[in-house]
């Protein structure tokens, strides 16, 4: 799941796969903006055929937490 | 640019496979189109679909956008980098729940006056806002409608209540596209026409709508981004004109070779029914103007005998304007058929359902645009050909119902002309009339269309809408004419175009541009020359005719030239272009006469 998600993460962002961890957000991410919050979440959903909760969406503050939601769900 | 058919294709592709398409592209010696979106709501994922369905068409689209509902700053504020003349297109996307809580939400707790004073103030913010943009851009505005409420307030009583949220969204509808109708070069672009096709289900996403202001799901942007493609492609002439069909299998079910009248299938009842609605459809595009052409592998007397003789056939010989059944490759027919009728193999949509033909086709003549249609899916035929869009314009005119019609009569003059041996003796037994005059306030919208519209016989290219022409038609230094020509075939209705504007004592050829229907008819010596002494008469010394090269007008080069123009050097020219000056002193030249009569208005 891991791989997975950092590739979704590095083709919406445009960042090498090896740039991508754990700690991964809006913090050292320049172009995680709001509106590419939204076209992570679409990705996700497309990619792992899920559907996120508003809640879920807002807490999805770092790459992290973006697997500890999906291991939830999936 | 290689175009495929995308219409088929494109509602599987994910977001990130078309963002990386978009990526490899390589757009340039694309067009380009600048768009600015003013907007209540976040429409930012739009921007791939809208760059990505205008490549497809040979348009490359820069978009910029507004701050979030900002759109009276924005426009009724100083001209701005986000509106200015270089614009082609500012879109609107006001939602009537930012616009209008109580309309939209608060429904049941209006009263009727209430009610009439929203849509008072929404019909006035309306007009301001239009008149702001018009004085800072003459680009085309598309104008998003409001959108029809899912689940209205009252409802199932809502649905026929006089005064219900329905009727009064529908007014406020109305309302919008009446002023529109009265704004030159404003449009309603119909978002209940998108939420229909993709369903309200599917429209909204209710997440990011809480979220971030974003009501709508990418499948949403997707259809909405399509929609305001048909809008650009005609403003940019980048519109269909000619639909070209194969016969088995596609006009009907079976091989008539093989399967005789009887035994195609074509009917009121299933299976012929989806062919018998296909045909229909067709129908349609003719009655609207487009050019209805056959291409088929066959015997010829095979397929007129359906023509002629099936009960169930909608469409009619009469219809088509030309026809190449034969048994020879189909891009040589597609050649001849372009070559034919005069108009570009751009212009043509090919429809198949063969595999062969469709990949010949695409490989060698990549600019024809390809429908391939799946023999397992006829039923789905009609609704494919509806939902095209790639003929749309942005009027229709009395001349675009006709052309289909006039195309027809064009290849019976060519047949005259097989059939007379010399140009002039053929030209004059033509008998036709020419008039030309002053554009007034019934040949503008077709000269705007003509100027949009018109790549080969176009000495500049310049692209116009109707707002800037009634502007020089209104001001004093230059003049817009037309060209209107009849034979004894029927009328064309305008097919010249010419703008001078006068410069001190020049007068320029701004733009000068005949049909590529009429070409041959000899009438361009003749508005040349009317155009040449409306400049004489407005006190000009010299006129100045300039060609700028296209991939498409190279027939016109040396137009000038013919006419006793003389070539002027034109400096760091690499793109071939030419410049070519005539002294009114000197004797205008006489176009050869071989006219029934010819009318010129101008003074």
């Amino acid at each position: 799941m891991k791989e997975r998600v950092y590739k979704v993460i590095s083709q919406v962002f445009n960042v090498p796969i090896e740039k991508i961890n754990e700690e991964s957000s809006s913090d050292n991410i320049e172009a995680w903006d709001s509106l590419k919050h939204m076209n992570v979440v679409l990705a996700l959903e497309e990619e792992f055929n899920v559907q996120f909760g508003e809640e879920q969406i807002l807490e999805m503050l770092n790459v992290g937490l973006i697997i500890e939601i999906l291991k939830e769900i999936v | 640019m290689a175009e495929s058919s995308w219409l088929d294709q494109n509602g599987k592709m994910t977001y990130a496979e078309i963002q990386e398409k978009l990526e490899r592209a390589d757009l340039t010696g694309l067009i380009p189109v600048n768009i600015s979106i003013l907007r209540n709501i976040m429409v930012e994922p739009i921007v791939p679909y809208l760059r990505y369905f205008a490549m497809k068409s040979g348009l490359n689209c820069h978009i910029k956008f507004g701050e979030y509902d900002n759109i009276f700053q924005e426009s009724l504020g100083v001209s701005s980098d986000l509106i200015n003349k270089e614009l082609d297109s500012v879109l609107v996307f006001l939602k009537l729940e930012t616009l209008s809580w109580n309309l939209a939400r608060n429904f049941t707790g209006l009263s009727k006056e209430l009610i009439n004073n929203e849509i008072e103030i929404i019909k006035k913010n309306t007009k301001k806002v239009l008149a702001g943009i018009r004085q800072k851009t003459n680009a085309i505005v598309l104008w998003s409608t409001f959108e029809i409420p899912i689940y209205p307030s009252l409802g199932i009583w809502d649905s026929q209540a006089k005064d219900g949220q329905l009727a009064t969204v529908r007014e406020l509808n109305e309302i919008l596209c009446e002023i529109f109708r009265n704004t030159p070069g404003v449009y309603a672009l119909d978002i209940n026409l998108c939420i229909a096709r993709v369903g309200g289900k599917n429209f909204y996403d209710h997440r990011f709508w809480h979220i971030g202001r974003a009501p709508y799901t990418r499948e949403a942007l997707s259809e909405v981004g399509r929609e305001i493609i048909k809008y650009i492609r005609p403003l940019k002439g980048k519109n269909k004109k000619c639909l070209v069909l194969d016969c088995d299998n596609t006009l009907w079910g079976g091989i008539i070779g093989e399967d005789g009248i009887a035994g195609i299938k074509l009917g009121r009842t299933h299976p012929g029914s989806a062919f018998y609605e296909f045909q229909q459809e067709i129908v349609n595009y003719y009655n609207r103007g487009i050019i209805i052409a056959l291409c088929s592998k066959n015997n010829e007397d095979d397929v007129w005998e359906v023509f002629n003789d099936h009960p169930d056939m909608v469409l009619k010989r009469k219809h088509i304007a030309v026809a190449r059944i034969n048994w020879g490759d189909k891009v040589t027919n597609l050649k001849q058929i372009a070559h034919e009728l005069n108009i570009g193999l751009d212009s043509i949509v090919f429809v198949d359902d063969s595999d062969f033909e469709i990949n010949l086709v695409r490989e060698k003549l990549p600019e024809v645009h390809t429908i391939h249609l799946q023999k397992n899916e006829t039923v789905k035929y009609r609704e494919k050909l509806a939902a095209f869009g790639l003929f749309d314009t942005l009027e229709i005119s009395t001349e675009d119902k006709k052309r289909g019609e006039m195309y027809k009569v064009e290849v019976t003059r060519e047949k005259l002309k097989e059939d007379t041996a010399d140009l002039k003796s053929y030209l004059s037994t033509l008998e036709t009339e020419v008039e030309i005059s002053f554009a007034d306030e019934f040949s503008i919208p077709r000269i705007a269309q003509q100027i949009q519209k018109t790549n080969q016989f176009n000495l500049t290219t310049r692209r116009y809408n109707r707002v800037d022409i009634e502007k020089f038609v209104g001001d004093k230094v230059s003049d817009v004419i037309c060209l209107r020509l009849l034979d004894r075939f029927g009328d064309y209705g305008i097919v010249g175009t010419c703008i001078l504007k006068y410069i001190e004592s020049q007068a320029v050829f701004d733009i000068f541009l005949l049909s590529c229907r009429i070409i041959g008819h000899g009438v361009e010596g003749v508005f040349l020359a009317e155009a040449l002494k409306l400049a004489k008469i407005r006190g000009c010394k010299t006129a100045v005719g300039e060609y700028y090269a296209t991939k498409k007008n190279s027939q016109v080069e040396y137009f000038y030239k013919q006419y006793n123009f003389k070539e002027l050097v034109v400096e760091n020219n690499s793109k071939g272009n030419r410049k070519f000056l005539f002294k009114l002193n000197d004797k205008i030249p006489e176009p050869k006469n071989y006219f029934k009569s010819i009318v010129s208005v101008l003074k």
